[in-house]
Parts: C-alpha cells; structure tokens; sequence
C-alpha cells in the first residue's frame, strides 16, 4: 500500500554489486540513464527526479552558489499526488540546508587550508552525525501511517568525495546502507532504492559517474531508465497496483 | 655493525656502482634534508669529494633559506652546481601554483628534462626513500625511466642481491636510489650522528616546522616545537601523520577540486 | 635496536596478508593513522572495530598496487624490529617476489592446511632455496578450517617434510596457526594445546641476524680504484675480515702485496668485515682493477675457473637454448659465458622435464662456461661469492654455485 523510496547519494552500482549488498540490490536492479544532463549535479539530479523534467538549465541559471538552495514547487512532484507523505532530507525539496552548506564549506576547506588531517575528521563527523539523524526519523517514519516515504542518505556521497579510495571505509558505509534498505523491505511495502549518480575514484578521492542506481522489491523490470522516468514510474506502476 | 652503519654500507656501495656504470651521472639535491643525506654519503664514497654535477631544480618559487643554505654547501664542500630552471617559460605563460599541476609540470619536470638534455646525464642519484609515499614503495635502486620519464613500474627487470641494472637502453636513463631502504627516522638519526648541516627551516619557529620542502605556495608547515634534531627524533616516533601531508602538490587533489568546481561544491 | 628482514611467501590465497595483518594488530604496530578513520567511522555508526577491517583495508592497499609501505611494515618485538619485504603471491610478479626475497634474513612460508602443498609454495620454496635462506619458519595456516586437528597438521608436515628435503631446506620451526583467528602468532592457545612448540613470534625471535660472513675467509670484489690524491682500491667486503698489514692476493693476476692502511672517509680504521664498504690503500703499486677478487694469503683461496656447475632461475620469457652467449655477473665480475644445460626442471611441480631449452619460471641444473676465468666459491661456502645472475638487456635469470664445487679448478 505505501511506497518507500531510499534516496542515497552516489551510490555507486560497481560497488552495490562488489560489496554483494543483498538489500540494496532487491529483486531487480540497473543502473539509470542520466546521459541527458551535461554533468551530474546533485540538485539537478534529485530535481528532475521529483519533477520528471529535465531541471538542469533552471537550476544552473542560479549559479553555484544559490543553486544549493533550489526548492522545487511542490505541484509539480509526484510527492503532492500522495496524501501522507514523509519527505526526509531531499535536495530541492526538504533539504537541511544549514547541515549541507556546513558540508560544503568544509570540503572547500579542506583543499584551501594546511590542516587536512584535522579537517576531513571534522568533515566525516559532520556527515557521520547527520547520517544518524537521519537514520533515526526514517525508521521513526516507518512506524507512522505514511502511503509515501522519501529518505535522503548523503553520507555515501559526502564522505566519499575525500575517501571514495579508502574502499575499507565505503565498505563499511555501504553495509550501513544495506542494513537500512533491510529494515525497510522487511515491512513488505514497495521499496525503491534509487541515486542520484555513482561515484569513480581519482586516488583516494571520489568524484561523481555519469548513470546512477535503481532496485526495486518487485520483479518489475526497468532495464536502464531516465531518472526524469521515475516520477510516471511510480504515479503509474508503483503507486496505482497498491 | 647497528642498522645506521648497515645503510651506510649499503649506500655507499650502490653510489660507487653509479659511479663506476655510468657515463655521465649526476644528482638531483633538493637542499633537503634526504637529498643532503645523499649528499654527504657522496662524499663519504669518494672521500671528500663529489666527483660529478649536483642539479638544483630552481622552480622560482623556493624559501630564502633554502636559496642560502644550497649557496652556503655549495662553497663548504666545492660542489659543481648546475641549475636546472624554467620558470622564466612559466612566467611567460603566466603558470603558477594556481594550476598545480600544470606549474609542477613546467617548472619542474621540463626544467629536468632540459638539464638531462644538455648535460647528456645517463644517470641520476636521487634521494628518494622506499616509506615516503605509496608508489614508491615498488622501486628499485636502480630504475631506468624513458626519455618522457616514463615508470613502467609493473614490467621492471628483477633486482637480485647487489646486481643492478647497470646497462641502460638508448633514450633511457637510469634513476640510482641509494637511499630507498631508509626511513625518515633513519634519516633524522643518521643527521645526528653525523652532524649533518640541516636547513633551519626543518627547526620549529612560533610551533611551526617544515618537515619536508619545497615551493613556497605549496609547502605548508606542520605544528611542532622541535626546535633540535633530538626533539625532531621524538617528534617522528610519536607522530601519526603522514610525512608528505604538508605539501599540498598531491596531483590526485589537484584533479579531485577540479571536478568538485565543475559540479558547483566549491 | 636491531632490524631484521623477512619475507613471507606461499601460495596465493593460503593467507599471507592475514598474517601480515595479524602480525601487525597483535604487536601494536599499525601506525595510528592507517586505521583512525576506519576506527572513527565504526565508532560514530556503534560498530565494533574488528580485525577483519583491519585487513580489508591492508588487503586493499596491496591491491591498488601500494601494497604496505614500507614504513607500516615494521613490527617490534621486546627482541628488536622487524621490516616485512613485499614478496607479492601472484606469479606473475613472480620478478617482484624474488627481488622482495633476495633483500630477506628470514622467511616464513605460509601453507593452508586443508589445502596442503601448491604451485607456488613448491616455486617460492625454491626460490628460498635458490637464494640460501636458512632461517626459514612453516606455518599451516587456517587451522581453525580443519578443527584444529593435530592429524591433519601431521600429514600436511609430512608432506611438506619430504618436499622440502629434495630442495635442501630444512626449516626450523613448523607451526600450526589460525592467522585469522590469531592462535599462535602473538599468543599460545587453547584452540591447539596438542602443541607445545613456540608462537610464530617466539620463533622468529629465537633467530640471529647472520654474523657468520666475518668467521668465513677474507674476500674483497674489486668496485673500483680512485686515484683522487693517492691510488685507493675500493669495494664492499663480501665475508671475512681485513687490517692493516695483512699480505693480500690478488686474483685473477696473482699478485702479492701488503695492506698499507684500510679507510673509510675521513678516518684511517684498523681493521674492517664484512658488510663494510671501504678502502685499501697497498704498499707496492700494483696492477688491479673492477672485477679482480682479493684474498688474504695466508687463509683458504677461492677457485679460479671457466667452468661452472650450478643451479639456475630462469625469469624471462624468452627461453634460453644452448649456444647463446649470456653476460654472467658475479660480485663485481663481469664475463660473457654459455650454458651446457644438464636438467630442466618445472618450478611448479619440481619435475624434471625431458628438453634442451629453459624456459620462464623454469629451474635448470647447468655447467656455465665463462670465455675467461672467474673467482668464484661454493654457495654454502662464502654466498656473496656463490650466487650470481644472467644477463641478456635486463637480468634474465639468477643462480648458485653448488656446493659439489667446480670443474676445471686451475688454482
């Protein structure tokens, strides 16, 4: 009857399939098309996945800066077609900004300033304890009468950004993120599993890939989507055979 | 025979081999204190003397106190000193430490590349040691790179006991490591009982050291109060933080940032 | 505090980063910085920080081409430090493997105990073999796969016994561990109390960094001679021990003369071993150069010949046949030489194989024989002299002199 979406920041399908992460895999899983967008950016991404258009030019326009604080209008998202939803996190939706904008700063920092080692600490906590947060109202939400549930995780993207070659360490994250997929299948509702983009290494460093990553608890097979393809996806297949 | 004489030994015999194989060799000394090192195990092979050219790379960008010490060695020991610049090129590009990688490039590596050109060197010592950063870890003492100084580090010929390769391919030279086996805190030790000249800038001023050198705007200073080799010696055993930490040339970050402004993170 | 270096070889997969990883947890001696971020991230999600990360992220540093560097690969003992040299298991870095082991005063060879003897524990056994390691440790690992049981550690022991024997190698300790586990490495334990033998530490502790070069007769290999402001002949002493005024021959010319002064830079010493880069100035003025050899007169001469027998590794893949002319290097001597080849071997499986080439990874018994004569000694004698490599462009294969000495002995 409900639909769960755990939205994970770069989740990276080369690594779901490595690291063997049988919950984030679920039944059927792919990787999607985002070959329509010039770079894979993160606001865009998630943007146009809500919306189901391409909102790459509109938030572009913005420049580097303002971008981060796009908010899409509501309408237009498949999240308003819901009655109760639960929307945790999500850029261009309900993003913590103050949390992501203190991200931001200290990744800059950490390539500006001397005392790397002291920084990135900083950084990981940061995104460490957020993640935690987090964590912690989505499985408060799947105790609560929602029909739609969207859980942001960035911690993947963000502690990947200056560790993506520490494989030990994504490791580590990505069964985090396994254990949450597995909390949420094992309440029998639609789950969806999907990224933003994936994520390759320069060295010990971790910069976006151009597709991203998709499963699903249902023997319904996507092959390889446009992320703009989600929102029928789910009003249509995922939302109306409840 | 304690491990400091152990190296020594070693050290000494690898450079006479260099000495002995090549042609025209040389040696690349940073005025630091591993390529000093070298220098003053040079001098310990050929009793006193340093038989051939010693290369500065001079990027333009050096401390002051590494211009003075190099001038205050090369007077103290009678060193043949060439040095191996280019930044004019870059200036006239308008390349600096802005592009890291492009300003290491040109200020360094082509800056070599000339000097190996005119001089014909068809070897060089170096200073590089085996702990100092990953990669390196797969060296060995003698490593011949191509004219474009290329590594084909997972094709390299066998390297057993004391027999190098001292036969080198046209268009090659070979790169002589006599200090791989060595750590930093070999290094620091080996300065001690030896009394080595050291640069001031390795001393901490206001809870600041270097602790390796190079180009000003990339060279950051760690927070130390060693102010003597001794208190260095401590600082090394206790210290969790990687040696090349304070230089922020990492090419791999360089590229990293370059790809977080393209997706708008900085 | 004393150093010595090791090297751990085996078969890929029978678990030698394991135990690196093991040696290194249970000494304490992963530097902090390595695992604070593992450590970190396990602490803020409420995980346990177990050895298996540990060893992931050892393992992942191997497989990204860094393997461990040099300076996390020391691990102390109260006795002294030791420096784990990088011996990748694979064969294709079989070159790597044996570069790594050359440099080696002790090594351990790893075997798994369900599986028992492989490809690569006979090839690297060889290769312990070939290059005089004597201070050698067993250790069956994966104990903890076979239930620890004491018949299964015997017959792997036997086995390994057997074979080890026809490769000249007899090893000091063989110990049953469980390097996952951690039974036996640091600590003794209950898992195998049937075994009453020393942990892998406790053994590799009881070993001594090797002295015994000085006992053996003296041997200079002539490195060069300088004549910056007086004539001063130098090298590094392959064994024995030096002073000044001991009468010297000089081979292959034959020469007597007197030491006048033994030197290192900037101090005149009384007497120098082996191990020592130094120089000798002598009382006359005599005809040497690279590549002469020499010896004190009044203690055993080394053998002077054309003609060889050996033991060879052949590491290229360009097969060798017989005819072609080879550089032959040894100590500082350099000469050109052909191979009569006696038996080919497969390092594999230490069969003989029915043929006239040498080919990579092969073992060979030949006669090499030099266009000129070479000073040379019986490996299990003075080793720096006994050991040699092939050269064609690049080093194509090394070798010992074995012990049943050399035809043709025209000293």
């Amino acid at each position: 009857m409900a639909v769960i979406i755990i939205a994970i920041d770069a989740l990276e399908y080369n690594l779901v399939e490595e690291f063997d992460c049988k919950n984030l895999k679920q039944e059927v899983y792919g990787k999607t098309d985002i070959s329509e967008f010039s770079q894979p950016r993160t606001m865009v991404l998630w943007s146009s996945f809500l919306t189901g258009k391409n909102k790459e030019k509109e938030i572009l326009s913005l420049g580097d800066k303002e971008m981060w604080h796009y908010r899409v209008n509501v309408n237009e998202t498949f999240v308003s077609k819901f009655k109760n939803p639960k929307v945790i996190d999500l850029p261009g939706f309900s993003y913590d900004l103050e949390q992501h904008d203190k991200e931001r700063i200290l990744l800059k920092k950490f390539f500006e300033e001397e005392d790397k080692e002291k920084i990135k600490e900083e950084y990981n906590k940061l995104a460490l304890e957020h993640h935690k947060k987090i964590k912690k109202e989505f499985e408060k939400a799947l105790k609560e009468n929602h029909d739609l549930i969207i859980a942001y995780f960035s911690v993947v993207d963000v502690i990947g950004h200056l560790n993506f070659g520490n494989k030990t360490l994504m490791k580590i994250l990505y069964k985090e993120m396994d254990e949450i997929a597995r909390k949420a299948r094992e309440l029998g509702k639609t789950v969806l599993v999907i990224s933003d983009h994936g994520m390759k290494a320069i060295g010990k460093f971790g910069d976006h890939s151009d597709y991203g990553f998709w499963s699903l608890n249902r023997k319904i097979d996507l092959g390889k989507p446009k992320l703009t393809e989600f929102k029928d996806i789910i009003l249509k297949k995922l939302k109306e055979d409840n | 025979m304690d491990h400091l004489d152990a190296l020594e030994n070693e050290s000494i015999f690898i450079i006479r081999e260099a000495y002995r194989k090549f042609h025209k060799i040389g040696m690349l000394w940073s005025v630091g204190k591993d390529s000093t090192t070298l220098l003053w195990l040079v001098r310990k092979a050929f009793f006193g003397r340093v038989p051939f050219p010693v290369i500065y790379i001079d990027t333009g960008l050096h401390f002051k106190e590494m211009y003075e010490f190099r001038d205050w060695c090369v007077k103290k020991w009678n060193l043949n000193l060439i040095i191996s610049k280019n930044y004019e090129e870059a200036e006239k590009l308008g390349i600096g430490p802005k592009d890291k990688l492009k300003c290491c490039t040109i200020r360094k590596t082509e800056a070599l590349k000339k000097t190996i050109e005119e001089h014909k060197f068809d070897a060089l010592l170096l200073g590089i040691r085996r702990d100092e950063h990953g990669v390196r870890a797969k060296e060995r003492v003698f490593s011949p790179r191509n004219k474009d100084f290329y590594w084909d580090y997972k094709n390299q010929p066998p390297e057993l006991w004391d027999q190098f390769k001292t036969q080198k391919e046209s268009e090659q030279h070979i790169r002589v490591h006599p200090l791989l086996h060595w750590t930093e805190l070999d290094i620091w030790k080996y300065i001690k009982r030896e009394k080595l000249p050291v640069n001031p800038l390795y001393f901490a001023k206001n809870g600041k050291r270097y602790r390796s050198l190079g180009c000003m705007p990339c060279t950051k200073p760690i927070d130390s109060n060693a102010k003597t080799v001794d208190e260095i010696i401590e600082e090394i055993k206790t210290s969790k933080i990687a040696e090349r930490s304070g230089r922020a040339q990492d090419k791999e970050e360089a590229h990293a940032m370059q790809k977080l402004r393209a997706l708008g993170y900085m | 505090m004393e150093r010595l270096k090791i090297v751990i070889v085996g078969h890929v997969d029978h678990g030698k980063s394991t135990l690196i990883g093991r040696l290194f947890y249970d000494t304490d001696s992963l530097p902090e910085s390595k695992i604070k971020e593992i450590k970190e991230v396990c602490e803020a999600l409420g995980k346990e920080i177990e050895f298996g990360y540990v060893l992931d992220y050892l393992e992942e540093e191997r497989k990204q081409g860094v393997t461990i560097d040099t300076t996390q690969s020391f691990f102390k003992t109260q006795k002294r430090e030791y420096a784990i040299i990088d011996a990748p298991g694979h064969v294709e870095f079989l070159k790597n493997m044996i570069t790594g082991a050359s440099q080696a005063e002790a090594a351990i060879l790893i075997v798994d105990a369900k599986e028992g003897i492989k490809e690569q524990t006979r090839r690297h056994a060889y290769i312990l073999s070939m290059l005089g390691l004597k201070q050698v440790i067993v250790v069956i690992n994966k104990m903890d796969l076979v239930d620890y049981s004491k018949e299964r550690f015997q017959e792997v022991k036997k086995e390994l016994l057997e074979f080890l024997k026809t490769i000249s190698i007899e090893p000091k300790y063989i110990i049953p561990i469980s390097a996952k586990n951690g039974d036996f490495i640091a600590k003794k334990s209950e898992n195998l109390s049937w075994y009453d033998g020393p942990t892998v530490l406790e053994a590799l502790d009881s070993f001594e960094k090797i002295k015994e070069l000085d006992e053996k007769p003296f041997r200079l290999p002539v490195q060069d001679v300088y004549n910056f402001d007086k004539r001063v002949i130098v090298g590094r002493i392959a064994s024995g021990v030096i002073s000044k005024g001991d009468e010297i021959k000089i081979y292959p010319s034959g020469e007597v003369t007197k030491i006048k002064s033994v030197e290192k830079y900037g101090r005149e010493i009384d007497k120098a071993s082996a191990g020592e880069s130094i120089g000798l100035t002598t009382e006359d003025k005599v005809f040497v150069d690279r590549g002469d050899i020499i010896s004190k007169k009044d203690e055993k001469q080394p053998i002077v010949t054309k003609e060889i027998n050996a033991h060879i590794f052949w590491m290229d893949k360009e097969p060798y046949k017989e005819g072609e002319r080879l550089l032959f290097k040894c100590a500082t001597q350099e000469v050109m030489c052909e191979m009569k080849i006696k038996r080919v071997i497969d390092s594999a499986t230490l069969e003989t194989l029915d043929k006239k080439i040498i080919e990579n990874r092969n073992v060979a018994d030949v006669v090499i024989k030099t266009e000129k004569p070479v000073v040379v000694e019986s490996f299990n004698e003075i080793p720096p002299l006994g050991r040699f490599v092939l050269q064609r462009q690049d080093t194509c294969a090394g070798g010992i002199i074995t012990g049943d000495g050399c035809d043709n002995n025209s000293n």
